[in-house]
């Protein structure tokens, strides 16, 4: 009875304390009025207010009370407050009131109001609220009730305004909007909100007083969902994982606000945390054993962040999986994980669709958990990793892609020597690039020392030291070095002659006749012979036409079958450039030679590589115009060769001198002064059909060594590759829309080849083919297909797991447009004229 | 930027035989001259200004020569030949006296040493009848002085380089001997004061520049070896030069000490910085093993000229690195 008269006295107080307000125009009952609703408030009390009416008042009619001021911000009697008055009166009541309460007003209020004078006030004072922690206030107050006393839609609505505050602030005041008001700035006085809140309920535990996370983990899930987990987590993460190193109190706190995340936004929390701590050690503090207690942060931790994405750093993967062997309990899970990471690394099928990125982050992940195996954990899984190894090496190295073959490789080898079967070990021979290197430093350096930030303030101040005293060596160094090197100044004036002609001698000497140099590489087995006939065979080639081309095939067919029995230095190259030049010199007769040899039986795969070498670059050569300068006039070779070598003769040195002056002279005319570039016929144009054609049409025709269409896709890349080149060179040659038509009716039945490579040929054939075609044939021959390859080309471009092939198929649609454009407002232009 | 590679400025043909031998004398006023001595046994004296052989003294009865080589004080030419013998000839006034003979004994392919002690008197090394033998005579009295015979076994003695120390010390002996050992020799002592390995085959040829103590030897296969003398005269090797080609049969350096030449069995001539030993050029223009390579002693450093003797009886004439600021 008692306490409803009590509230009704509240209730009668501040009703006529708004109709003062509302009506009076007397400026003290103004002033009396804003002190009585104050009085209320203020805890210090002096006022004539009891605790029970204060705490009816915030619960009841604070809200009310705050809404009504807003809406009569534009009133008279505002205006006419003093600046201090205004201050202590007006702005106090939001400040001082319940937190939660006067967010939600304010974001109102400043969400409705129209730009004002009025505006500019609220936002100072959201301001002021945020500068004076309220924020912190306010999570603390949530985390004091243990029981939820307002309604979730409440919640819903005050966690929305708490984590959206830039948004709706810069969506009314943009581009006015306060510092404090951005994202950045924000979000890290957010976290630190959150630390507070975190340390009061640490201390309050202390004191044996329970105390509610719930409200803290869900303002931290809804802030990461919404995207801003980087800078929240940046602040929070270092605090707590030095928090949580020695205080047991802390740990728990972590914990508990980590399992009451909901379920919903636990994934980005934890992607957040686990980017933001320093290391596992850190991260096992922070969330304890989260991974056994709740089912999707194991989710996360052991299945998506390791084989569903592949966009985070090796860090990452270095804490998580270090997390997860740190702790007894938690090694199951590291089995478990080191099984599924092993099979999705030897799955071949992952191997031919999966992007190169994300194989070469499962083999990080798979080589760093297995180094984090134990002896016992070995024991188990060995026959497992074994299998895995051998499958997955097997897939691996039938990749195209050098880097994934590389990956497997070195994968290969590290888990073979860690495994330890019988002290044998995988060694292979490759490349030591950035990539494989890091991948053999994933095995060595698993002992993660975590870079401490309690040490951080002592740390700069070692590596000054240190820097400095490396500077110090170094001057001493060069101290050291110039002492001795004024004794050798005198020697370096004396410059070296060209030295390029003194090559080892040989007893035998090197064939004159073409005939003698082929009766050579065919029967001789002394080894300097044939390597003199093979070094002087291409130059024999060009410089006897005649006698080149009456033994062109045979030549021909006897360097494809040739070995390098002898282990000639150079032997591939010189045996590519003799055929090259055999091609150049007889085209016809030889490309038919090598064409049909292409498809025969008997050959290996290198034979048949090298026959397409052979014919892309002869077909290359042939192209190229005879240069003026290579073979027409020596004496500018001459010259070039003079330049070379200054300090030679006054005709250098003229040159020298009129180079100059030419620089420092501007030419009016100089398109006269430079001779215009001489017209040569195009060699390779009327013979494009002998290299192209013949090459299309045993494809599936598969024998018994050769299976185009099935295992040998090697040559099938390399096969199409080059028939784009042929395409390519044919720009301009008459045969050019035949060809165009017959490569894409070829390639249109391997278009969704499973090799990146074939795929990566055929969009270059596409390429060539869009390049080289005359665009009126394009239009005219192709018609009917053009639909078809633009939505192929379309689906490639977005959803090829290759990088390259997704930027070939934009290439290919970019030239197709433009291609058709072009013969589109031809037909216009010709069809005005006419 | 290196520059092309150079030609010879001018050859000597004519000389009917290998040439084994260079020996330059260009120091006085007289017609320069160049010696060389054939596998004919023919010693041709070349005049430099005119560019053809002034005189030719058949020697050693047609025993290939060796070896020639002046004295500064005397116009006495010193040859030595496959007959066993080391002649003294008096070039006087257009003359050719044989004034002296010394019979060796050797029947190797050793080259003697020259030391002149005193205007009037020098030393002479050469191989003796035992192969591993040296014998050191002074001219023109012939008295012995000493025979030096190494205790270990070394095989036959393949060459030698008589020098004088600045130190004070008596004239020491560097020597080659087949298993590719260095020895270095005390004439006054008569006693062995280092001895090295340089290398596996036989050491070919020697030389050895006196003012930085530093030597350079050359064998059958693709590296010259060289070497210093620290200051207890023990021969520390130093750096190896690896050649294209293997074989040098004689190395030279010039007298300001700055290059080295070494006289290819790939008929080439190489140059190489005698400081660094730097490859610096490779001269190419004869068609067989080159035999012989010589410095000229001109005064002007300008005029300073490299020779080379082959086996395809020609000499070679080479200006390089020869201007005083070394412009190339």
């Amino acid at each position: 009875m008692e306490q409803g008269s009590m509230n009704a006295a509240v209730r009668l107080t501040v009703t006529q304390c708004f109709r003062t307000l509302a009506s009076s125009a007397d400026h003290k009952d103004v002033v009396a009025a804003l002190q009585t609703l104050n009085s209320h408030l203020d805890d210090a009390s002096q006022s004539n207010t009891t605790s029970a009416q204060r705490e009816e008042f915030r619960r009841v009619h604070y809200s009310r009370t705050l809404q009504f001021l807003v809406s009569n911000i534009h009133s008279d009697w505002l205006h006419s407050l003093s600046a201090a008055h205004r201050r202590d009166l007006w702005d106090d009541l939001f400040v001082k009131g319940p937190p939660d309460q006067a967010l939600l007003v304010l974001m109102d209020a400043i969400t409705e109001l129209r730009s004002s004078a009025g505006l500019d006030h609220l936002v100072s004072i959201t301001e002021r609220f945020l500068q004076s922690h309220r924020l912190a206030d306010l999570l603390w107050s949530y985390c004091l009730r243990s029981a939820p006393s307002d309604s979730p839609q409440l919640r819903e609505t005050l966690l929305g305004r708490i984590s959206a505050l830039p948004d709706i602030t810069a969506n009314k005041l943009h581009p006015n909007i306060r510092p404090l008001f951005l994202p950045q700035q924000y979000y890290s006085l957010l976290a630190t909100e959150m630390l507070t809140a975190l340390e009061r309920t640490c201390q309050t535990l202390r004191g044996g007083t329970d105390c509610s996370l719930s409200f803290l983990a869900q303002t931290l899930g809804k802030v990461c969902i919404q995207g801003h987990s980087g800078p929240v987590l940046a602040v929070m993460a270092p605090r707590l994982s030095v928090c949580t190193r020695s205080d047991m109190v802390w740990q728990r706190v972590c914990w508990k606000l980590l399992e009451n995340v909901p379920q919903r936004w636990m994934e980005v929390v934890l992607t957040g945390l686990v980017q933001a701590v320093s290391g596992p050690d850190a991260l096992s503090r922070v969330i304890g054993n989260l991974a056994l207690t709740n089912k999707t942060a194991q989710f996360i931790l052991t299945h998506k962040l390791l084989l569903l994405q592949y966009k985070y750093e090796t860090q990452v993967l270095k804490t998580i999986l270090g997390y997860l062997a740190a702790d007894r309990d938690r090694r199951p899970l590291l089995i478990q994980v080191v099984r599924s990471v092993s099979q999705a690394w030897a799955n071949p099928s992952a191997v031919k669709h999966t992007p190169v990125e994300q194989q070469l982050y499962v083999s990080k992940a798979f080589l760093l958990s297995v180094s984090l195996l134990k002896d016992s954990d070995l024991q188990e899984l060995r026959s497992d990793l074994l299998q895995c190894m051998l499958g997955g090496m097997q897939s691996h190295l039938d990749s195209s892609v050098v880097r994934i073959r590389n990956m497997g490789m070195v994968v290969g080898e590290c888990v073979s020597s860690h495994v330890d079967i019988n002290g044998t070990k995988l060694k292979f021979e490759y490349e030591k690039d950035e990539e494989t290197r890091e991948l053999l430093s994933l095995m060595t350096a698993n002992t993660c020392d975590e870079p401490e930030l309690v040490k951080g303030a002592d740390s700069p101040d070692d590596t000054g030291q240190t820097s400095t005293s490396a500077q110090e060596s170094v001057s001493q160094n060069k101290s050291d070095k110039t002492n001795p090197g004024s004794d050798l100044d005198s020697d370096d004036d004396l410059t070296p002659y060209d030295m390029s002609a003194d090559q080892k001698m040989s007893r035998a000497s090197s064939p004159r006749y073409l005939r003698d140099c082929l009766e050579n590489l065919i029967s001789s087995d002394d080894a300097e012979r044939v390597e003199l006939s093979l070094r002087v065979a291409e130059s024999l080639v060009r410089r006897n036409v005649f006698a080149a081309k009456e033994i062109s095939v045979q030549m021909t067919k006897v360097l494809l079958h040739m070995e390098d029995k002898f282990n000639t230095s150079g032997f591939l190259r010189l045996r590519q450039a003799t055929m090259v030049a055999l091609t150049v010199t007889d085209c016809v007769p030889v490309t038919q030679y090598l064409t049909t040899e292409f498809y025969s039986l008997n050959y290996s795969l290198r034979q048949r590589l090298d026959i397409l070498e052979v014919l892309a670059l002869a077909a290359q050569e042939l192209y190229t115009p005879i240069t003026d300068a290579k073979l027409l006039t020596p004496g500018a070779a001459a010259c070039t060769e003079l330049t070379r070598h200054p300090k030679n003769d006054p005709v250098h040195w003229r040159q020298a001198v009129e180079k100059r002056i030419q620089s420092k002279t501007k030419c009016i005319s100089k398109g006269a002064s430079q001779p215009a570039v001489k017209p040569c016929p195009n060699r390779y144009a009327p013979v494009a059909g002998y290299f192209f054609f013949p090459l299309l049409r045993n494809y599936d025709k598969p024998e018994v060594t050769f299976d185009l269409l099935g295992s040998d896709h090697l040559v099938l890349g390399r096969l199409i590759h080059t028939l784009g080149l042929f395409m390519h060179l044919a720009v301009n040659a008459p045969m050019a829309a035949q060809m165009g038509c017959a490569l894409l009716d070829f390639v249109w039945a391997v278009r969704y080849h499973a090799d990146q490579m074939v795929r990566r040929g055929v969009l270059f054939a596409v390429c060539s083919v869009f390049l080289s075609m005359p665009s009126q044939n394009i239009l005219l021959d192709l018609s009917d297909q053009l639909f078809e390859t633009r939505t192929w080309l379309a689906d490639v471009a977005e959803g090829d797991p290759d990088a390259d092939c997704r930027s070939l198929a934009m290439q290919s649609l970019v030239l197709l447009d433009k291609s058709l454009k072009k013969q589109l407002q031809d037909q216009q232009a010709q069809s005005l004229e006419s | 930027m290196s520059l092309p590679a150079p030609h010879p400025i001018y050859t000597l043909r004519g000389a009917g035989g290998a040439l084994n031998t260079l020996h330059f004398r260009c120091h006085g006023e007289d017609p320069h001259l160049l010696f060389s001595g054939s596998g004919k046994g023919s010693i041709h004296i070349w005049n430099l200004n005119s560019r053809r052989a002034e005189k030719v003294v058949e020697a050693h009865s047609g025993s290939s020569v060796t070896w020639v080589s002046t004295l500064q004080s005397t116009d006495t030419l010193i040859s030595q030949g496959r007959d066993m013998q080391v002649c003294l000839w008096d070039l006087n006034e257009g003359r050719s006296e044989l004034l002296e003979s010394v019979w060796t004994g050797s029947v190797g392919f050793c080259q003697c040493s020259l030391l002149e002690t005193s205007p009037t008197n020098y030393l002479l090394a050469f191989a003796a009848q035992q192969t591993e033998e040296i014998k050191i005579i002074e001219l023109p009295s012939k008295n012995p002085v000493c025979t030096l015979t190494p205790k270990a076994k070394v095989g036959m003695v393949m060459c030698i380089k008589l020098w004088k120390t600045n130190s004070g010390l008596g004239p020491l002996l560097l020597a080659g001997y087949e298993d590719g050992s260095l020895l270095l020799w005390d004439v006054t002592q008569r006693a062995k004061l280092s001895q090295v390995r340089a290398h596996p085959e036989p050491v070919m040829c020697l030389t050895f520049d006196p003012r930085r103590l530093r030597g350079i030897s050359g064998s059958s296969e693709k590296k010259l070896s060289s070497w210093t003398l620290d200051s207890q005269n023990n021969i520390q090797l130093q750096d190896d030069v690896t050649l294209v080609n293997p074989g040098v049969s004689q190395l030279c350096i010039r007298e300001d000490g700055r290059i080295l030449a070494s006289a290819g069995w790939d008929d080439r001539v190489r140059i190489f910085s005698w400081k660094t030993l730097r490859p610096l050029a490779v001269l190419q223009y004869h068609t067989d093993m080159v035999l012989s390579v010589a410095f000229s002693d001109h005064q002007d450093p300008r005029q300073r000229l490299l020779a080379a003797g082959s086996k395809d009886q020609r000499i070679s004439l080479w200006s390089i690195y020869n201007d005083g600021a070394g412009k190339g």
